[in-house]
């Protein structure tokens, strides 16, 4: 018998195939290969892309050569203008207003082909410093009410570019989903007074049948309510709503947790296209914080997803996540 | 410059990037094919391939399971959920769960091997609405059941799989799915403010305005919405007030299988034949229980959406349910208005 679960946050119900789970050699995904030619993100191509805001470089290095470790430019086809009023306004029963906000890319390192997993873990660490410093900045504009931090790895999960980048958005409202969550983990604080991303990381750290990974800081677990096959979820163990403010010992546990994640999914799905979000608490007083803690949701992309889920916003999960977790922690293939 | 638009139903923002548009006929689709198509047990001739058949047209009365049928109905041969058993409610530390009793039902549109809804004749296209009417209803006496999910993915991108022979799929839940509620829910607040539904209101404005329809037939729009989240998406609204699509008349039966074939049509004609998905949006099942609602006649208003698959949707919105539409719906409606159906 198959089942229906329902998220304990924002209430959607899935349906996980627990009766003919799909195994990872089940999936017919599509591999991701290096194309190669111009990038305009490696060392030498600096003019190619719009100034840089802000970069790690090494000691005498000028901003816009060679010589950085971590990159930070404008997006050269930005969704949203930095530019001008908001101008909300209505037209008859519509609402609209200007598309300000920012949209940059971060370069995590100057190696074309070199993917998280590929990297030192101290490279790593160097771009998640960066995430934070460039989201301090960003909390700044007090007309943004929202930063998120995406990766598109692999043309299949959407990105252009096949240089491995990060893509960080100021927003001036926030997200739908997010917004639901944020309520959903008001509303389970305001009844209990305790954090629902807590209560779960307690239930997990106990059952452990979810569990990837944990170090001292962080865990990585497959959530109960997968809306994918081998979704991941990566935690901080200690509460707290914004990850920009995450506290410099957590830099290094995110880093190799983040790092030995991804290595162990790539073990199982090699070349595997893959996104991952930043969910964070909205910024400049836009909604209640109190419940909410940050995490990272990181969906590998093995699936088509069809029209079903599109329309309904109800998922069918084909592997368990309990089974997609043991998986993962075994690095069976 | 680019613009931020809030869907008036659910609350979506999304972002409409005007900067880097491309023009209207440079979405034209390349998606590919797929892996080679399989044997198609969806022919006719192919009967006894499928599980044995719940519903079919067979106007000179041929025995079940065997030719002579315009359409039939059959369950999934790889059901998501099963047809037998209670549901049993249950709790796990904080998370709730249940058993996945439902029901899953392939609707075979034709018995020729037509991969896409938009080579059907209208006349066939009716035949397939009124089945979806009397499935719907059939599936509504089991009291388990709260909806019927009705879609259909057209084309290897959009979910099809490697058989390419027109169908749609039924699946009953014995929940509400998240969009639906959604949309009720927002539909309701709206009401209650405003005394009015708000899709007839929307209706009213795209009829006076005009920038984001596409057809205007009898009883039926079709419109590029608003608060598009991908390029070329089209909405199907009855322009009668309707809670409920099963309560569609016969006689305006034509008029929809009309206006979807054109619509299917323009997207096939002008935009080189893309994969796509459609989703119908109707009503609940209307118990009298705890936690009904009574206005849900008065203010929600059944549609259908369609989503041509066009642009890869990357993870965030996902994540987010935040979309990026590099499409005007104003541009994408002009440009279908334009491509000849016929």
């Amino acid at each position: 018998m198959s089942e229906l679960r329902r998220d304990p946050i924002g209430g959607r119900w899935v349906i996980v195939d627990t009766d003919h789970p799909n195994k990872p050699e089940d999936f017919e995904y599509e591999p991701h290969s290096w194309r190669g030619g111009v990038c305009p993100f490696c060392y030498g191509n600096e003019s190619m892309t719009p100034p840089e805001i802000e970069a790690f470089r090494q000691p005498g290095t000028q901003p816009n050569t060679s010589g950085w470790r971590v990159r930070v430019v404008p997006n050269k086809y930005p969704a949203l203008q930095i530019e001008g009023d908001l101008d909300r306004r209505g037209l008859g029963i519509y609402d609209l207003s200007n598309g300000v906000g920012a949209h940059e890319v971060l370069i995590e390192s100057p190696y074309h082909q070199k993917d998280i997993p590929d990297l030192l873990n101290e490279e790593v660490e160097n771009f998640i410093s960066m995430y934070c410093r460039r989201a301090l900045d960003l909390v700044k504009d007090k007309r943004f009410k929202y930063i998120m931090v995406f990766k598109n790895f692999g043309a299949a999960a959407g990105a252009s570019l096949e240089h491995p980048h990060t893509q960080i958005v100021a927003l001036p409202m926030v997200p739908k989903n997010v917004m639901e969550e944020i309520k959903g983990a008001h509303n389970y604080f305001e009844y209990r007074e305790r954090c629902v991303f807590c209560d779960i990381i307690r239930q997990e750290t106990q059952e452990k049948e979810r569990i990837i990974l944990e170090n001292k800081h962080f865990v990585s677990f497959c959530p109960f309510v997968s809306r994918f096959p081998f979704e991941i979820w990566i935690i901080p163990k200690k509460h707290n709503g914004l990850f920009c403010h995450m506290p410099g010992e957590e830099i290094p546990a995110l880093a190799s947790i983040l790092k030995d994640t991804i290595t162990k999914l790539k073990k199982i799905f090699a070349n595997v296209s893959y996104n991952f979000i930043v969910h964070s608490s909205p910024i400049n007083g836009d909604g209640s914080t109190e419940g909410y803690h940050w995490h990272i949701e990181f969906m590998p992309k093995l699936m088509r997803v069809a029209g079903f889920e599109w329309g309904s916003g109800f998922y069918i999960v084909p592997t368990p996540p309990e089974l997609a977790a043991k998986y993962l922690r075994e690095g069976k293939t | 410059m680019p613009e931020l638009r809030k869907d008036p139903i659910i609350g979506r923002w999304v972002i409409i990037a005007t900067e880097r548009a491309k023009r209207p006929d440079q979405f034209s689709s390349q998606a590919p094919e797929g892996p080679a198509e399989k044997p198609c047990p969806f022919c006719k001739g192919a009967e006894l391939q499928t599980p044995p058949e719940i519903y079919a047209l067979r106007p000179n009365r041929t025995p079940p399971n065997t030719a002579g049928w315009e359409l039939r109905v059959v369950p999934s041969i790889a059901p998501f959920l099963r047809i037998e058993g209670d549901l049993e409610r249950r709790g796990k530390g904080l998370y709730d769960l249940m058993n996945g009793i439902g029901a899953h039902e392939i609707v075979i549109e034709t018995n020729q091997h037509i991969a896409n809804m938009a080579d059907l004749s209208e006349e066939q296209i009716s035949k397939v609405i009124t089945c979806y009417i009397d499935r719907i209803g059939d599936l509504e006496k089991d009291r388990r059941f709260k909806y019927v999910l009705v879609f259909k993915n057209y084309g290897w991108i959009a979910g099809a799989g490697r058989v390419r022979h027109s169908r749609s799929q039924l699946i009953a839940t014995p929940v509400n799915p998240k969009r639906v509620k959604e949309e009720l829910v927002g539909a309701r607040f709206y009401h209650d403010y405003h005394e009015r539904c708000v899709f007839c209101d929307l209706i009213k404005q795209e009829l006076e305005s005009k920038d984001r329809v596409i057809l205007d037939i009898d009883g039926f729009i079709a419109i590029a919405p608003f608060a598009s989240r991908f390029p070329f998406e089209v909405w199907i609204l009855p322009k009668k007030h309707s809670s409920d699509f099963t309560s569609l008349q016969p006689s305006l039966r034509p008029d929809l299988g009309c206006i979807l074939k054109k619509v299917l049509m323009k997207l096939k004609k002008g935009l080189n034949d893309p994969p796509y998905n459609y989703v119908l949006h109707t009503a609940p099942f209307r118990r009298e229980k705890v936690g009904y609602w009574k206005s849900i006649d008065y203010d929600y208003h059944w549609h259908i959406e369609i989503m041509p698959r066009l642009t890869r949707v990357a993870g965030f919105e996902w994540g987010t349910g935040f979309y990026i539409c590099p499409l005007p719906p104003e541009d994408a409606a002009k440009f279908l208005r334009e491509v000849n159906e016929a």
